[in-house]
């Protein structure tokens, strides 16, 4: 395997998805500290206006375009890999770019990927990046997996210096998810599930730039993976507390059970399970029974149901309810909180550690919860997010 | 400029002997997203016009457009090639280039439609007008919201004391995002020459040179970081009709803002929203109504104009005419000046966001 170039030798990073809310920040950054020098690739120059208000050097391109890919990898020293897109960019654009990253030996190449990578519902050793990942029901956890998977290939097999960062839900100015509370609680779409005591995994995005940074230069941090979260992780009652505070709206409770419904790809199948269960039940005949014309054929089919013999009743109604599972209700007031993903990560009770990162890489999550919160907030009245 | 006059002499002549005109022979230079989307529309459905080419030095430009809007279409990749096959030119360049470029047209005794903005810069705005003054060609500039009903209908509105006396004006607009286009030139100074005050302002500047005359800069903040502002906020004052009136022009490419102008009076207030094309909204003092106003020849709910058309053939009148476009290069040169006064007043927006957690990176970074 190669070896990671000296340091000296990094100085200019292309960052693919440069005009997003990460990439944005990174350019930022690179451009303010002066150490390394950022090169822009952006897919639309309609949403970089943001990077535009540096005089930084910019690249327009398609990922998925392997001349356009190696126009811009050449002449970098790293690459900070951050686009996301559909799947012909998560997979053909990422293939491209590390086939480019070998052709012109490039120095680091620093992925962004997910914790999202364990699935909805992370199992309890997935504290630390070492554990497992034996399956993933989390669709764009999946498309990340494989990324990693690609990734870490082109590290085995090409000899190119690779770093995997895993963060959490990124928040901070201009972050997607940060919007997305302050908007859904605004409207009252968004409620605490159980009290918000699961851990709720965060990372600022100065802090994940600062494990960026590291990533690019520090020996340690070659062909590893890590965690990127903020220190000391807080529970999802402070956090979405917090955001409520700022839109001066309260926050609806919701019970974990009340969220229990199957995951879209098995809504049908679960449907056509349950349906016979409730049109057997005793509570849904007893209101049919109030119309008189229903009255008279349920009277009818029951007579006929009494005619069979004990053995075919009891077989005839297991194989309608499905056995004995109990019909379960949702209480109506959930029913609005269902679909929305921001309540189902609630339940996720794992807290990611970036411990080997600190370790590794000299990672210190320097920006604090409150300090991050006192700058979203002024951020959000200049975004017009919150009254002036 | 002999050629100049030559030009505009046949076609005046045609005009005055009461002939059909026949359609002047026009090109388009630059086929970025405003020439795919609005000038090269404008000049197939006008009648007035022959389109004689399109210009640009991307080959794969013009096949896209030719594509899209007819192969028989003729390509150039240089202008020059133009200089005796046209009648006047539609010049839809990036910024840093219609002073260079234009001027060559009106040298040449060609009248220019220049996109907005004429300039950014006073001295650059200066040769474009002193090269079409002395050759007494037609050079009108693209400020195409200008020929919206709403804005003749506002300074109608100022001009019969409508509103009594007025008190301020303020006006906003901001996107989470700004012009997809084609070449980029939007990402850097050199090309763009200026960022959100040039591209989504430059057109309210104008505007409020035509509603209330001269407006002097007080003060100018923006978020530039030695690149192009994308946000930015000008405290203004309009010195027009012997008043003195503050005003405000705030514009943001990275988020939404009210996106409307608001004309405060002793009598109520004037709103215009952004693409409220046709009528005003009034709403008077010390009372809950609130007014659509329209000018008596629009008929609420029509649809909407072409207005780049009706821009294009006010430029075509004009040079056959021998009058005054619909925007002058004299009045672009006003908003150049009041831009490039704004940039030489700027101050930096506080951005906490942006700035309070650098300290922390030094000690992430490598040793020097």
């Amino acid at each position: 395997m190669t070896e990671a170039a000296p340091i000296k030798q990094i100085r200019r990073v292309l960052i693919t998805g440069a005009s997003g809310f990460i990439g944005g920040r990174l350019c930022e950054v690179m451009a303010l500290t002066g150490t390394y020098t950022p090169r822009a690739f952006v897919h639309s120059t309609a949403t970089a206006a943001r990077i535009t208000r540096f005089p930084i050097e910019f690249t327009i391109g398609d990922l998925r375009d392997g001349a356009s890919v190696d126009r811009a990898v050449e002449g970098c020293d790293a690459i900070v890999h951050l686009a996301r897109g559909e799947g012909s960019v998560m997979r053909a654009g990422l293939e491209n770019l590390l086939q480019a990253a070998v052709r012109r030996k490039i120095s680091r190449f620093v992925h962004i990927s997910t914790v999202a990578v364990y699935g909805n519902l992370p199992p309890p050793e997935s504290v630390s990046e070492d554990a497992p990942i034996r399956h993933c029901d989390n669709l764009y956890g999946r498309e990340k997996l494989g990324q990693e998977k690609r990734v870490l290939k082109h590290a085995r097999t090409r000899g190119l210096p690779v770093v995997i960062l895993r963060p959490p839900n990124v928040w901070g100015p201009y972050s997607h998810f940060s919007l997305e509370m302050v908007q859904k609680i605004r409207k009252g779409t968004l409620a605490l599930v159980s009290n918000g005591s699961n851990p709720c995994n965060l990372v600022h995005v100065d802090n994940l730039v600062e494990a960026i940074i590291l990533s690019l230069w520090k020996p340690e941090a070659v062909n590893q993976v890590f965690f990127v979260t903020d220190n000391p992780v807080i529970t999802w009652k402070q956090c979405l507390e917090d955001q409520a505070a700022l839109v001066k709206n309260s926050l609806p409770h919701v019970a974990e059970a009340d969220l229990l419904v199957p995951p879209p790809e098995r809504v049908w199948r679960e449907s056509f399970k349950a349906t016979p269960r409730v049109l057997v039940s005793g509570e849904l005949r007893q209101q049919l029974r109030r119309i008189p014309l229903i009255r008279i054929v349920e009277e009818k089919l029951y007579a006929g149901f009494q005619s069979l013999s004990a053995s075919t009743q009891q077989s005839l109604r297991s194989r309608l309810t499905g056995g004995s599972v109990p019909v379960v209700t949702r209480a109506a007031s959930a029913a609005r909180f269902v679909r929305d993903g921001l309540h189902f990560t609630q339940l996720r009770s794992v807290a990611h550690s970036s411990e080997k990162a600190r370790r590794m890489l000299g990672y210190t999550a320097p920006v604090r919860y409150e300090e991050g919160m006192a700058l979203l907030e002024a951020w959000l009245h200049y975004a017009r997010q919150l009254p002036a | 400029m002999s050629d100049a006059k030559s030009n505009s002499s046949i076609l005046t002549a045609e005009r005055k002997t009461g002939s059909p005109a026949s359609p002047i022979r026009i090109a388009i230079v630059g086929c970025g997203s405003i020439t795919e989307g609005a000038h090269l529309p404008a000049v197939l459905a006008s009648p007035e016009v022959q389109l004689v080419g399109l210009v640009d030095t991307s080959e794969n430009r013009l096949r896209s457009l030719k594509e899209k809007f007819g192969p028989q279409i003729p390509g150039f990749r240089d202008y020059k090639e133009l200089f005796d096959k046209v009648d006047a030119v539609v010049l839809a360049l990036p910024n840093f280039l219609h002073a260079s470029v234009g001027t060559e047209f009106l040298k040449r005794g060609i009248p220019v439609l220049c996109e907005k903005p004429l300039s950014v810069r006073k001295a650059e705005s200066v040769q474009l007008c002193e090269a079409a003054k002395s050759g007494g060609v037609v050079l009108a500039v693209g400020f195409v919201t200008r020929f919206f009903p709403s804005t003749l209908l506002t300074r109608h509105l100022l001009e019969t004391g409508f509103l009594g006396q007025l008190h301020s004006f303020d006006y906003e607009f901001g996107t989470a995002g700004g012009w997809e286009t084609a070449s980029g030139y939007n990402l850097s100074r050199e090309t763009s020459a200026g960022g959100v005050l040039a591209i989504s302002g430059s057109h309210f500047l104008d505007r409020m040179l035509f509603l209330f005359g001269d407006v002097d800069v007080v003060r100018f903040l923006d978020d530039s970081r030695g690149g192009l502002e994308a946000n930015c906020i000008a405290e203004l004052l309009a010195t027009g009709s012997g008043r003195r009136l503050p005003g405000t022009v705030t514009l943001s490419k990275t988020h939404r803002l009210d996106n409307r102008l608001r004309i405060v009076g002793e009598k109520g207030v004037i709103i215009v929203a952004e693409g409220q094309t046709l009528s005003v909204t009034y709403f008077p003092s010390g009372s809950d109504l609130r007014q659509e106003i329209f000018m008596s020849s629009s008929v609420p709910g029509a649809p909407e104009q072409d207005y780049f058309r009706l821009q294009l053939e006010d430029f075509v009148r004009a040079i056959r005419e021998g009058t005054s476009p619909g925007v002058t290069g004299e009045q672009g040169l006003k908003s150049a000046a009041l831009m490039e006064e704004c940039y030489a007043k700027a101050e930096r927006l506080d951005e906490p966001w942006c700035d309070a957690t650098i300290h922390y990176f030094p000690r992430a970074l490598p040793a020097q």
